[in-house]
């Protein structure tokens, strides 16, 4: 049983607990002050956001570069170029002229600093949490700007119904590529391509084979048939390494419904000429409903009704996915049918709301429990911001170091996210990537060693190939000077909160490091450094 | 965690398995003989990944299944002389390069056909039930358990291994994990705390003592567990890769699609890709730095041709095909400490299922009966069991199989990896018929 109850009052370690899961972790002396408030007040704000981004949306808008990158690659990869400096706004706008960008590294060290900077980490958190539930992958969408167009739909609309949702990522252009609803053409007699019917039901919404056979799927595919988009003649830009190449940020999605239908569309970087009739017609059968594929209700696209049929027509079925995705990815891997089964009751009562389910399981004493806490291996991108926001520089230092930007994240980005196991923005096929112990290989354990030296060693300048370093300061760790080798630890272990350490592992680091006495100078101060490397590489030091 | 637990492969064994029989034979035809099982036999498994379009690839050349192809494969059908025919009715797309010359010599066992009872057309339950290679799913692979049973416990950390960055479950067995290594260099600690700069010299111990301790009984924490197992395995592996992690390094006696002198280009006249030859490199580096490695794991994605097929299933073959006789040649050339890399080695390739036999609007869908292969100098080459019919299919109009995949998995288990009849079958559940092509 999941006991969804509120919990009523709450410590400093449990707000930690809560930022961790929801976040990308906090300060001790940030979850102390977060604990003055009531857990209710306290988790309505965390979800909601509204904190001051002045600061941050200052930053994104003063940086032509928000990573350093003093010599862009030229490639001869159609929509990857040689791009000079352009002045502001900044070039991750996904839309206008700076659409045809398609640096995908640097795409992902823009991610990784808004997860670290972000005044609104919750909305970062969901939509990590939506870009592996709806898995999409840069290698076929072959577009940075969709991509991250994408992932915007996932900030703002991640705590939408459910429903509106998915409506919402069966429109998303680079979901259209990525599974093939560009191409899925059930005019006429021809036979449609089942690839994203096949997969919003097994990977986005039901689970495999869990409500659903072969022909709900050829049904589904006809009444999706013809959603790709379109693209203005405003939104296609000119690729300058290659005039014949033209594409674009975003377009207007679009049904084909018979009338008048000019617009260009998509395809492989191409633009193409008008929108071929692809929609089907007449009426089908889907999940034992009759709809006409060609006369939706009011306010929706041909097809729609039986897209968001799924909701209704398949509750208990959704709402127990939903409840799976959401508890491996915040509560636990290891939770018992019954706990399913209650969490999937509490997201039928929420009515799909995704804000209310949310607010309720981050509130509750499930989430809360004592046998839930570190009982996650955490994610490696999740892992990597955490430990930067510990250890690595705050908003302001980090924009005021030369070069501008911050540096770091587009050295660790690529390759190290993929070595360590989550290939940001472009996960391998559409179910993602596995989560908890799914993390787990000696592959992505030794990019997380890694990781963590360029983190926690990194003191000057990158002299070598492999310090890939994060700027950090010691003395910054610790507003008070550590007056023993076990201060250092418990400094460490509060900014890192890892698992438990057992003792005997502790002791004999602390015995190696420091053999005899103890004075915080530079030794020290590098000793420390290693230390928290040694934290974060520890097997209490991958769960969360 | 599991919704639906399939159990309906239990208790299959023998039953409702057409039995396989060698024909078309190319020892007979033309070919050389195959050379005796070697003492010290090393096995490559690539996963064709996505589900493949074999009809396209072994495709029919004459016979009732060539007209209902024809009439299924409006757009994308292979015309008959795009083929190379390996027995009575069937012929290999000329597309998958090199696959052919291996063809001619007798060095490949082809086994159209090969799937399951009650399959899935889902690539993700397909995959796992691929990987588990059970009658009972338990959460471990098929090749994970031989290692539980083969490998010495407490070492032959090198002994299964993968040259991908994940950990497939069908290397995951009940006590052990395959090692997981995508470089030739570098696979140590980081070389930023190795140099002395930071603090006290380097000690391993200190990282070391932190994994080897938690494996142990008093870890009860699942995940802790799992962050402690894959931290040992790496850093009993580091141990033993190499010097300072590195191997010696190596140039291949022979170009790989994607190199600049590769003589194929993919259809745009671009480079073929190098995404299956950059990890068939790295095994041969590996097998010529002389690791213990007996098992290995290899993987080509992008087999999912929904849409745009035309355009990418003779790339994906010809990186296929072309890397797969590369590394046949290069490893001629390789010796190994327990002998000659290429009369050491066997490939198989194997996809989670077939696709469609009618086309879409420009590709396929999922289907279900696929087509394995295997490929060395011990190989009978010919094909193995009945090539499926393209008429009489399942009520989702799919072709229905006719070689069970755990079959080819028992074959390799005793007859390759010599393990008792008992065991294999212990591995696999229950006892399946062998395969003739060793």
């Amino acid at each position: 049983m999941a006991d969804l109850t509120p919990k009523t009052s709450w410590t400093a370690e449990d707000a930690a607990h809560l930022a961790r899961r929801a976040g990308f972790g906090i300060s001790p002396e940030a979850a102390a002050a977060l604990a003055t408030q009531t857990v209710d007040a306290a988790v309505n704000a965390w979800v909601d956001g509204g904190a001051d981004r002045k600061a941050m949306d200052a930053v994104l808008a003063a940086s032509a570069d928000v990573v350093d990158e003093p010599s862009r690659k030229a490639s001869t990869t159609a929509g990857s170029v040689d791009v000079p400096a352009v002045p502001a706004p900044h070039p991750f706008l996904v839309q206008g002229v700076d659409a045809w960008r398609n640096d995908f590294a640097r795409a992902q060290a823009y991610l990784a600093f808004r997860m670290q900077y972000d005044p609104y980490p919750f909305a970062e958190r969901m939509g990590l949490f939506c870009h592996n539930l709806f898995a999409t992958g840069w290698h076929k969408v072959d577009n940075v700007a969709l991509m991250l167009n994408q992932y915007q739909t996932f900030r703002a609309h991640g705590l939408d119904n459910f429903d509106d949702l998915l409506v919402l990522v069966s429109k998303d252009p680079a979901m259209a590529i990525w599974l093939d609803l560009v191409d899925n053409d059930a005019a006429g007699g021809n036979v449609p391509n089942e690839n994203y019917a096949r997969e919003v039901m097994e990977l986005y919404s039901l689970g495999a084979d869990n409500g659903y056979n072969q022909t709900d799927i050829t049904q589904l595919a006809r009444a999706l048939s013809g959603w790709s988009f379109t693209v203005p003649a405003s939104s296609a830009i000119v690729d300058p390494t290659n005039p014949d190449n033209l594409t674009a940020a975003g377009g207007n999605f679009r049904v084909y419904d018979g009338s008048a239908n000019p617009d260009a569309y998509l395809r492989d970087l191409q633009l193409q000429a008008n929108l071929p009739k692809m929609h089907g017609t007449g009426t089908i059968t889907y999940l034992g409903q009759t709809f006409d594929i060609a006369k939706p209700p009011s306010g929706m696209v041909p097809g729609e009704d039986a897209l968001r049929s799924i909701v209704t027509s398949r509750a208990v079925q959704c709402s127990q996915f939903l409840a799976q995705r959401l508890l491996i990815h915040f509560v636990t891997g290891r939770f018992t049918e019954g706990d399913l089964t209650d969490v999937a009751a509490m997201i039928r009562a929420a009515g799909f709301n995704l804000r209310s389910v949310m607010k309720t399981l981050l509130k509750s004493n499930y989430f809360f429990a004592a046998s839930n806490r570190f009982a996650l291996v955490e994610g490696p991108v999740s892992w990597t911001v955490r430990a930067a926001r510990a250890l690595g520089y705050d908003l302001a230092s980090a924009d005021a170091i030369s070069p501008k930007g911050f540096p770091a994240w587009s050295n660790v980005a690529d390759p190290y996210f993929e070595e360590a196991g989550m290939k940001l923005l472009d996960p391998i096929g559409p179910n993602g990537w596995k989560e908890d112990v799914g993390w787990m290989n000696s592959n992505t354990i030794r990019y997380r060693t890694k990781i963590a030296a360029a983190v926690a060693l990194g003191a000057g300048a990158p002299d070598s190939s492999d310090a890939r370093l994060f700027p950090s300061d010691v003395n910054r760790w610790f507003p008070t000077a550590p007056a023993s080798p076990a201060d250092v630890l418990g400094r460490l272990v509060a900014l890192l909160q890892p698992g438990a350490i057992p003792a005997a592992v502790s002791t004999a680091w602390l015995q190696a490091l420091w053999p005899s006495g103890f004075t915080w100078e530079t030794a020290a101060q590098g000793n420390a450094r290693v230390l928290a490397y040694l934290i974060l590489c520890s097997p209490a030091g991958q769960v969360y | 965690m599991h919704f639906t637990r399939r159990t309906f492969l239990q208790g299959l064994g023998a039953t409702g398995v057409a039995m396989a029989t060698g024909c078309g034979l190319k020892s007979t035809l033309g070919g050389q003989p195959a050379i005796p099982i070697p003492a010290h036999p090393v096995l490559l498994v690539i996963d064709i990944d996505g589900g493949w379009d074999w009809l396209n690839v072994l495709t029919p050349m004459s016979g009732s299944n060539r007209s209902v192809y024809e009439a299924s494969r409006a757009t994308l059908g292979i015309p008959v002389d795009q083929l190379v025919r390996v027995d009575g009715e069937a012929g290999i797309n000329k597309d998958l390069t090199g696959m052919t010359d291996l063809d001619a010599l007798g060095r490949v066992a082809w086994i159209p056909g090969i799937g399951m009872n009650n399959p899935d057309l889902s690539h993700f339950v397909s995959i796992a039930l691929w990987g588990q290679g059970a009658t009972q799913p338990d959460g471990t692979g098929w090749l994970g358990r031989f290692a539980d049973k083969a490998f010495n416990a407490s070492g032959d950390v090198l002994r299964g291994l993968t040259v991908t960055s994940d950990l497939p479950e069908m290397l995951h067995g009940a006590t052990r994990d395959f090692v997981s290594i995508t470089s030739s260099s570098g696979y140590v600690y980081p070389a930023w705390l190795r140099s002395d700069r930071i603090g006290l010299p380097y000690d391993p111990q200190l990282m070391e003592s932190g994994f080897a301790a938690a494996v142990t009984p008093a870890t009860t924490d699942p995940s802790q567990m799992a962050a402690a197992k894959s931290g040992k395995l790496f850093l009993d592996a580091q141990n033993q890769f190499g010097t300072n992690g590195t191997l010696p390094p190596r140039t291949p006696t022979v170009p790989y699609p994607g190199d600049p002198d590769y003589p194929l280009k993919s259809g745009k006249g671009g480079s073929l890709s190098s995404a299956l030859s950059g990890q068939l490199k790295l095994i041969a580096q590996m097998l010529a730095a002389g690791l213990p490695t007996q098992v290995f794991f290899a993987r080509l994605s992008g087999w999912d041709t929904h849409s745009n097929e035309a355009r990418d299933l003779p790339n994906l073959q010809r990186t296929l095909g072309g890397s797969i006789k590369a590394f046949y040649d290069d490893l001629a050339k390789v010796q190994t400490p327990l002998g000659n890399a290429q009369e050491r080695m066997m490939v198989v390739g194997y996809s989670e299922f077939g696709r469609r036999v009618p086309e879409n609007q420009g590709g396929t869908d999922h289907g279900t009966a696929g087509l394995a292969f295997a490929v060395g100098r011990a190989v009978t080459g010919g094909v193995y069991g009945a090539y499926p019919s393209l008429s009489d299919l399942d009520p989702n109009k799919n072709m229905k199989f006719t070689v069970d995949f755990r079959s080819l998995f028992a074959t390799v288990l005793d007859r390759w990896l010599g393990q008792p009849a008992s065991t294999t079958n212990a591995i696999l559940g229950t006892s399946y018929p062998r395969l003739p092509f060793l």
